[in-house]
Formats: structure tokens, C-alpha cells, sequence
């Protein structure tokens, strides 16, 4: 059990290249903190450097308020569970679990009775004499997970563990790793690109993007209030919808129509001193078809129509995508976020939206449908610096 | 199958022909030499393939004199001192070639290639006189000290290639399991790294075994003759006699070290033994 905290931890690689720029993160005892951001935003290497496999260049590592920086991994009393698992290969499973324990000369007794204890916890009994080679993706994963928690380290390093997985097996161990946290309650640090992993598994999530903290809270408030347009379009799915807007005397001009600002956005927008061009940002659940709503309801927002150009129906909800004539919004932000989802290879004119109707809704695909969205829901961005002007704590 | 295709009989005659070509090709020599070993004096160029007498004389002859008996000493001595230094070292060597960064590192590769493609005739009498000078001609040493330099180019590189095929995540895996770097080697690395070492020693130990060329100038006596060398100096009783008879037995009798060391290693190179360390 142990609090970690990274004080302005900072990785500069000899060639000058800014891996991790000064992070600062602490993780309370028991917690389970997620690192997520596209490849090459420094999680990895953030989570390297708590191990002790890369050296910090600069800035403070404490566990339990000793500095460890100097330490090798093995003074540290982490646990890791790697991308790949690294089993190992010539040992069985129940040699590869038991390798932490007789590394620290633990005799052969406890030994037997950890191992066959953490095979309990994973299903992993029935395996235990056999070899890597001949196990199955999940059982190595468990493996792997197994061989981390039998010496009840006083902390968890998780590294993308998931990603290798077949999307129901994920699904699955996903809800497993949850659980085994809960039950031990040990401090996890558990890095993913994976957003859904990132909103189901951590108390809290830190978002990194090319070496920076962009915002850490928990996953809902993140989801609400995220800090800036990558936060907003990282976290979410479908992630959040972008269109350029021009915002004068309390209104919003945009292709999705002219929005009058509620009274708490306006303020929220005026306190940031927002400048007239501006990008909003929509999330899908606060559409809905406009023919489903009374007058009253209407009132709190604005009503458009759009041509749908794929309807997803999933039974309880139906996902519209239709694109809206005019600019697409443009921002670093925007564009690193395309690159990384591939979206950017996708060719089309104006900006691609996907809403969420109820299922009730009789929207068909080539038709046009009356969308109404949520006034008080929409989210102003700066797209010079993509901070979020309407951002409430 | 990877070539494709079905498995019919015409494939399979075709292939039983082809392995048979390929074998008749390379054992049709080695069972001549054994049948001549067999024979004796007076059959000894009659042509027949398989002896019309056969005769154990002359093995007995060979081991009758101490002459070859002490170039196999001389041979099995000099051959696993040289594999054994040249493997650690090697292993030593690529490890740090396949796994660090230094400075130099291209140079190292570079030169150790470089060393291996020159010709060692052109060596042959400037090491006959520095070995003279320092004492060293007609010695193990005057022989271990070449065979290392030509060996270790061969195992730097095959043990360099065996150990960028180990994924790098065990040796981090084994670090934050409480392993020491040492450990990490020791436990982890060296044995999923044997079946490397362990085809390198064969290489290794067949390179040194079969020289001649080093063997037959760096040599004067028995007091270091290995056998290849050795064979050259074999007489019959008289200076009239054919000494092929002899010759043959102790060509048969030093290529069975090979056989048995191929053997006896060829166990532990079983392929895929990294398989299920990673996904995949």
C-alpha cells in the first residue's frame, strides 16, 4: 500500500526530445488512476519512469514520501504487467507466478500457497503446470496479472494489459482487473489508449498529450467539463461534435443553426473573455429528434434540420450521422486527435455529425429529420489555445 | 504446408529422389573412406565398395603408435579451450551488441566481420614468426590464440542474432520482479539464450576441430599436432608401404567426435523454445 506522487517529473531524451514535461500527479493509497492519451503522448514513458526502467531527467519520484528516483526497480516494490505479458518462456505457470517470490529467497512452503492462492483469484488452477507457449491470450494475461499480485506489492503498474485482446475477452478482463483492484486494494497505475478502459476502470484519469497533463478528475467530470478541445474530443463515444461559431450579443451563429446562450453559459463565456470566432462543441446524447419534444421542452434549445446520412439503430437508441454544410472547426488539437483516430484519412466536405436520438425516433436514412440540441449542454472553445471557455469546476 | 499444394504420390516420389540425390552426394565419400578403413593391405585397391575382407588392423595400428594418440589429445584439447573462451566471450560481446548503446559499436561489428573475411593464409607467416619470437610456436596457446580470433567473428555474430530474437520485455519483466541485472541474465536470458550458445560452440568447435592450415605451420612436433595435422605425417612401416589403409581409420576415428557432439547438443536446439513468452 502506498501514495506515489509525481512531482514535476520530467523525461528528456540525450537528443533533446521532451518525452514527459514536468507531470505532476499524486495517487492517493488504494487508488486506481488511469494514464490515457494517443501513441506517442509520454504515458508509457511516464509509467516507465514510476517503474524505475527509464531514468527521470528532472523533477521528484516519491512512494510514500521517500524519494526513489535513484532506486532500482527492484528497491521499489512495484509490480508490473506488461503490453506483451513477457512470460516467462521456459518456466511454467506456476514458476512464472512464483519467480517474484523466490527472487526475494521466500521458502518453498508460502511460496506454494501464494501461488496457488493467486491461481484461485484468476481461474488459473487447472494451468498452473503448463507452459506459456500453450496458453490461450486471456489465461497469459492472467498469467501475467498472477505473477504481479503474489508478492502483494505496494503497487500496481499496469501497462495498456488489455490492448492484446480480442474485443469480448477485453470486455471481460476489463471488469476482472476492476474487481481484483477493489479486492486488494492496491495503489494501480494503469496506462491505455483506450478511452473506454480510461471511463470504466479509474477513480480518477489523467489525460496526456505530447508530454503534458491536459486535466486529471474523475472520469464523469471529465466527460462534463472537460478542460480543452482535446479533452473534450479524446474522452467519449462517439467522441463529442466540432463546428465553427461565431458568437455575438449572446448567441451563437452556426452551420447547426443560431443557438441563444442560456443564462449560466453566458456567464461562463463572458468570464472567460471569449473571443468572436469560437468552436462549439456538442456531445451526441444532447440531440434529439425535435418531432419527440413539446413546445416547452424546444424552448431550451434549437431545432435544425439535416439530411441523415446513416442511421445506426441499436434498439435502445438510434446514432444519426449527417454532415452540416459550412468550415469544418480546425485546431491543433482537433487535428492531432483525427491523425490518431485515423479520421483524418476520410475525405468530405463540411463537418461530419453523429447525434443520438431516442429509439423512438422515425428518422430514416436519405431523409431529413428535425434535430433539436440542448442550449445549456454545449460546450465554447477557444481555437487558438482550444481551452474550454464554458469550463466550470 | 507453406509451398502449397497437395500431398500426392507423384510429390512424394519426387522428393524421396531428390533427398535421395542429395544424400548419396554427401555420404557416398565419407562411407568410402570408412569402407577403406576396413579393408585390408592387399584388398586396398580393388575397387569394391563394400570390403571382401574385412580387418580391424588398421585402428589398432593407429592406436598402436602414440603418435595419434597424442594429436587427439592435442586435437580435443585445443578445440574445447578455444570453443569455450571464444562462446563467453562471445556471448559476452553480442549481448552487449544486441542490447546497449555504446559508443564504437558499428566499428566493433564492423571490424569483427572484417576479421572474419580475411584470409588467414596471408596470416600464416607473420604469425609463424611472432609466435617464434614469443615462444609460442608448437604450443596449445600458438594454436588457441588464432582459432579464438577466427572463432569469435562467428559467434559474435550468431549469438548476436540469437539474442535480438529474445524480446527485451523479459529482462524488464525479470528487473521488476526483484531480479538484479545479473539475475535477470542469469535466470532469464541465458537459458532462453542456450539453444544459441550451445549451436555456436558446435560451429566453433567444428571450425577449430578441422583446421589444417594453422595446425600443419604452427606445429613441429607432438607436443601440439592435432590431428588434421597429424594424418599428413602418417607412414606406412616401411617408407614403401600405403598408408591409406591407416590414414582412413584415423579420419574415421576424429570425425566421430563431431557426430557425437552434434548429437549430443542437437537436443537442446530445439526451435520456438521462446514461443509464448509474448503474444503471438
Amino acid at each position: 500500500m502506498a501514495e506515489i506522487v509525481l512531482d514535476k517529473v520530467t523525461k528528456k531524451y540525450p537528443d533533446g526530445a521532451l518525452a514527459v514535461s514536468e507531470v505532476d500527479i499524486t495517487i492517493s493509497d488504494g487508488e486506481f488512476i488511469i494514464l490515457v492519451g494517443p501513441s506517442g503522448c509520454g504515458k508509457s514513458t511516464t509509467l516507465n519512469m514510476v517503474a524505475g526502467l527509464e531514468d527521470i531527467s528532472s523533477g521528484e519520484l516519491r512512494i510514500d514520501g521517500k524519494r526513489v528516483n535513484e532506486k532500482a526497480p527492484k528497491d521499489r516494490d512495484i509490480a508490473m504487467v506488461f503490453q506483451s505479458y513477457a512470460l516467462y518462456p521456459h518456466m511454467t505457470v506456476r514458476e512464472n507466478m512464483a519467480f517474484p517470490l523466490r527472487l526475494a529467497k521466500v521458502d518453498d512452503k508460502t511460496v506454494n500457497s501464494k501461488v496457488d492462492e493467486a491461481a484461485k483469484i484468476l481461474d488459473l488452477t487447472a494451468h498452473l503446470e503448463r507452459r506459456p507457449a500453450n496458453l490461450s491470450g486471456g489465461q497469459r494475461q492472467r498469467v501475467a496479472m498472477g505473477r504481479a499480485i503474489v508478492r502483494n506489492p505496494s503497487a500496481f503498474l499496469m501497462d495498456e494489459p488489455l490492448s492484446n485482446l480480442d474485443a469480448k475477452l477485453r470486455g471481460q478482463m476489463r471488469t476482472s482487473v476492476s474487481k481484483i483492484q477493489k479486492q486488494l486494494g492496491t495503489t494501480t497505475l494503469y496506462v491505455t489508449h483506450d478511452q473506454t478502459e480510461a471511463m470504466t476502470l479509474g477513480d480518477r484519469v489523467v489525460v496526456l498529450r505530447g508530454g503534458y497533463v491536459q486535466q486529471i478528475g474523475s472520469p464523469q467530470f471529465l466527460y462534463d467539463n472537460p478542460a480543452n478541445l482535446f479533452v473534450a474530443g479524446f474522452i467519449g463515444s462517439p467522441s463529442m461534435n466540432f463546428v465553427p461559431a461565431t458568437l455575438e450579443e449572446g448567441s451563437l451563429r452556426s452551420a447547426l443553426g443560431t443557438v441563444a446562450l442560456t443564462d449560466r453559459v453566458r456567464r461562463l463565456v463572458e468570464a472567460a473573455d471569449a473571443p468572436r470566432e469560437v468552436i462549439v462543441g456538442v456531445r451526441p446524447e444532447h440531440f434529439e429528434d425535435a418531432n419527440l419534444l413539446d413546445e416547452a421542452q424546444k424552448r431550451g434549445g434549437t431545432t435544425f434540420s439535416a439530411q441523415v446520412d446513416v442511421l445506426e439503430s441499436m434498439g435502445s437508441e438510434k446514432y444519426a450521422h449527417f454532415t452540416v454544410e459550412g468550415d469544418v472547426a480546425t485546431s491543433a488539437e482537433l487535428a492531432e486527435l483525427a491523425a490518431d483516430s485515423g479520421s483524418a484519412d476520410v475525405p468530405g466536405a463540411g463537418s461530419a455529425i453523429v447525434a443520438r436520438l431516442s429509439a423512438a425516433s422515425s428518422a430514416t436514412e436519405g431523409q431529413s429529420v428535425d434535430v433539436w440540441f440542448d442550449a445549456d449542454k454545449v460546450k465554447v472553445f477557444d481555437p487558438a489555445n482550444g481551452k474550454n471557455l464554458t469550463y466550470s469546476e | 504446408m507453406v509451398m502449397g499444394g497437395a500431398v500426392t504420390t507423384g510429390r512424394k516420389v519426387r522428393w524421396g529422389l531428390v533427398d535421395i540425390l542429395v544424400l548419396v552426394f554427401a555420404l557416398v565419400p565419407v562411407l568410402w573412406v570408412i569402407s577403406l578403413s576396413f579393408k585390408t593391405k592387399d584388398t586396398l585397391t580393388d575397387g569394391n565398395f563394400i570390403p571382401v575382407s574385412w580387418t580391424f588392423q588398421n585402428y589398432a595400428d593407429i592406436f598402436a603408435t602414440s603418435e595419434f594418440l597424442r594429436a587427439l589429445v592435442n586435437s580435443i584439447g585445443i578445440a574445447i579451450i578455444a570453443t569455450v573462451i571464444a562462446v563467453v566471450l562471445g556471448t559476452m560481446a553480442a549481448y552487449a551488441i544486441a542490447r546497449l548503446d555504446f559508443p564504437g559499436k558499428q566499428i566493433l561489428v564492423g571490424l569483427s566481420l572484417l576479421i572474419a573475411m580475411f584470409p588467414q593464409v596471408s596470416l600464416v607467416t607473420p604469425l609463424f614468426n611472432i609466435e617464434r619470437q614469443l615462444g609460442l610456436f608448437d604450443t596449445w596457446p600458438g594454436l588457441i590464440l588464432p582459432y579464438i580470433t577466427f572463432a569469435l567473428p562467428l559467434s559474435i555474430y550468431t549469438l548476436s542474432a540469437f539474442f535480438r530474437e529474445i524480446p527485451w520485455e523479459l529482462e524488464k519483466a525479470a528487473k521488476m520482479d526483484g531480479a538484479t541485472p545479473a539475475q535477470a541474465f542469469r535466470k532469464v536470458i541465458a537459458p532462453l539464450a542456450a539453444p544459441g550458445v550451445f549451436t555456436t560452440a558446435i560451429l566453433v568447435f567444428i571450425l577449430c576441430w578441422n583446421d589444417f592450415l594453422f595446425a600443419i605451420s604452427l606445429t613441429s612436433t607432438t607436443a601440439s599436432r592435432t590431428v588434421p595435422a597429424a594424418l599428413s605425417f602418417f607412414t606406412g612401416s616401411s617408407q614403401f608401404e600405403d598408408p591409406t589403409g591407416t590414414i582412413s581409420a584415423a579420419a574415421v576415428v576424429i570425425t566421430i567426435p563431431i557426430i557425437v557432439f552434434v548429437l549430443f547438443f542437437q537436443r537442446r536446439i530445439v526451435a520456438g523454445l521462446t514461443s509464448g513468452a509474448v503474444k503471438g
